[in-house]
């Protein structure tokens, strides 16, 4: 029981983290480009974010993970979870990118680097971008432990990959017989509410911890 | 600010007038147009601006008088809404706006920056100051990192900031106004302009650090060889640095002049009234104001845009424009009365 609630750590810790990268780098690409140019490039992404993030996600991921699974990537395993999870899931980020990106863009300091001859991209990439970092990286700790949590969630339900031991499918597992072996599940859940309670608290941490100000 | 002078009393301008005068920049019939939803505002109606090389020029008027949006529409940088919809603006023989957008890019920093007014704003709060600096360094020019930092390190040297080692390594809200304020030159100078417009470079610091930055800006001037537009609203600044400035009002010029010659025998009612509202130490009259506001630049006044305020003005000021008007060689005023206003000039 106990090695088998350790190992699913690496592959719940996989989920979180690889989908944590991919929607940051997303969302703060897409809220960039759309933040800072006008026009109809940025009419289209701001609509894509939307939609996505209106859309009841959870359901959809269910489908898109019984689906796939089922006819196209069959041997992709959790790596399948972890690009519908990420595809779903940038929309967040982009939004926050993009409302500072369009509140940096009109300072000075923006109009500085432009008055000595840095273009679009480099103003953009260099010098609003970084300004916008710490609350991303906040945003995407806590992302980690959503992921991690809906991940829990898929697997919980049997939408999630059968042949890799992850917390939820241990709770999957171990739920039918809660009466009888009670501790089948609880290890996995405790790990769930530690690890996800864990980067919560790490989140707030590092808020505090990259905020130039509080810096001595 | 240290008093009030005049540069007559020093040899600025003789010196200027035995160099053979190169105009650097010449900016014409320059309009530029802010189209906001209330309406098109005017910030620049028909500017224009002369600055020979190597001289300092000062760009005066109140608020919201076109000054920064001359400096703007110069280095192409105007904000949108905003768009400039006519005029010519001659650098170095060359019209800037027939430049595409990757021509100016290159030109600003090299050829021409600019200090702003406000350097807690100006400086990117997350790079550290080496990094302000390396940033257009690696930009501009083929620079190593340690080269770049080196450079940085030189530059700060030379801009009087203590420690520079040190310095080098702190975030701009770790320091004072002054010093951020001296960072920003050294930001602007890094690759060695030809052109600074410095933007109201001292509004926003204490007065003494005002005469260091003044100062400071004076010299590096001076030692570079550069061409300086001083923009400001403070005519006691205009004094101690220029040689020759432009009134602007409401985006329109209203007198250039030898700066000495302004002061002395000023033709426009709009400069001599900027000339009455400088405190000095020996008056002992009361300061005398404006009376009113700059006016709506979506709506101009009809005929000469200062007429509401001006105490001389007659009916043929609110039915025409005046033109600007030969003085003599080196004196233009825009005012239909200047022949017969007998205007009070200073020092």
């Amino acid at each position: 029981m106990f090695s088998e609630t350790v190992d699913s750590t690496r592959n719940d810790l996989y989920v979180g983290l690889a989908a944590t990268l991919i929607t940051t780098l997303l969302g703060v690409v897409v809220g960039a480009l759309a933040g800072y140019f006008k026009g109809v490039v940025s009419d289209v992404l701001l609509g894509v974010t939307q939609v996505f993030f209106v859309i009841p996600v959870l359901l959809l991921i269910l489908l898109f993970a019984r689906v796939f699974q089922a006819l196209v990537f069959k041997g992709l395993g959790l790596t399948l979870i972890v690009l519908i999870l990420a595809f779903f899931g940038w929309s967040g980020i982009a939004f926050i990118v993009r409302g500072e990106t369009f509140k940096l863009k009109e300072m000075e300091f923006v109009q500085a680097a432009r008055s000595l001859g840095a273009g679009s991209y480099r103003l953009l990439f260099r010098h609003i971008v970084p300004n916008i970092l710490s609350p991303v990286i906040v945003i995407s700790t806590l992302n980690i432990a959503g992921f991690i949590l809906t991940e829990v969630v898929v697997s919980f339900l049997g939408f999630g990959d059968p042949n890799t031991s992850t917390w939820g499918l241990l709770l999957n597992e171990g739920f039918p017989f809660v009466r009888t072996a009670w501790w089948v599940s609880l290890f996995p859940g405790l790990a769930v509410v530690f690890c996800v309670l864990g980067f919560n608290l790490m989140g707030d941490g590092l808020s505090d911890a990259l905020n130039p100000r509080l810096r001595e | 600010m240290t008093g009030y002078q005049t540069p007559s009393t020093r040899d600025s301008v003789n010196e200027w007038a035995r160099r053979l005068p190169e105009k650097l920049l010449e900016v014409s019939n320059l309009r530029t147009y802010f189209f906001t939803e209330a309406g098109v505002v005017k910030a620049l109606d028909g500017m224009s601006l002369e600055v020979n090389k190597g001289q300092a020029v000062g760009l005066v008027g109140e608020s919201g008088s076109g000054k920064s949006v001359t400096a703007q529409s110069v280095l192409r940088i105007v904000p949108r809404p905003g768009r400039i919809v006519d005029g010519s603006i001659r650098f170095e023989g060359e019209e800037l706006l027939a430049k595409s957008d990757d021509e100016m890019r290159k030109l600003r920093g090299p050829k021409m920056a600019i200090v702003f007014q406000d350097p807690t704003t100006s400086l990117n709060p997350v790079f550290t100051v080496e990094r302000q600096l390396t940033d257009i360094l690696t930009l501009h020019r083929d620079l190593t990192k340690e080269a770049a930092s080196k450079r940085a390190l030189s530059l700060l040297e030379h801009v009087g900031i203590q420690e520079p080692e040190k310095r080098l390594k702190t975030y701009p809200h770790e320091l004072s106004g002054g010093m951020k304020q001296r960072i920003a030159i050294a930001r602007a100078l890094s690759c060695e302009p030809t052109l600074l417009f410095a933007d109201e470079p001292t509004t926003n610091l204490d007065v003494t650090i005002q005469a260091q930055v003044l100062e400071l800006l004076k010299q590096l001037q001076k030692e570079l060889n550069m061409t300086m537009v001083m923009i400001t609203h403070d005519m006691g600044i205009i004094a101690d640095m220029t040689e020759r400035v432009t009134v602007l009002y409401a985006g329109k010029v209203m007198e250039v002049a030898d700066t000495s010659t302004l002061f002395k025998s000023p033709k426009h009612p709009y400069t001599e009234a900027l000339l009455k509202a400088v405190p000095s130490v020996k008056q002992t009259r009361a300061l005398e104001v404006i009376p009113g506001n700059i006016p709506n630049l979506i709506e101009p006044p009809s005929g000469c845009v200062f007429h509401p305020r001006c105490k001389f003005a007659k009916d043929i000021c609110m039915k025409q424009e005046p033109p600007l008007e030969k003085v003599d060689e080196r004196h233009y005023v825009a005012c239909h009365l200047w022949r017969e206003l007998k205007l009070e000039g200073r020092g």
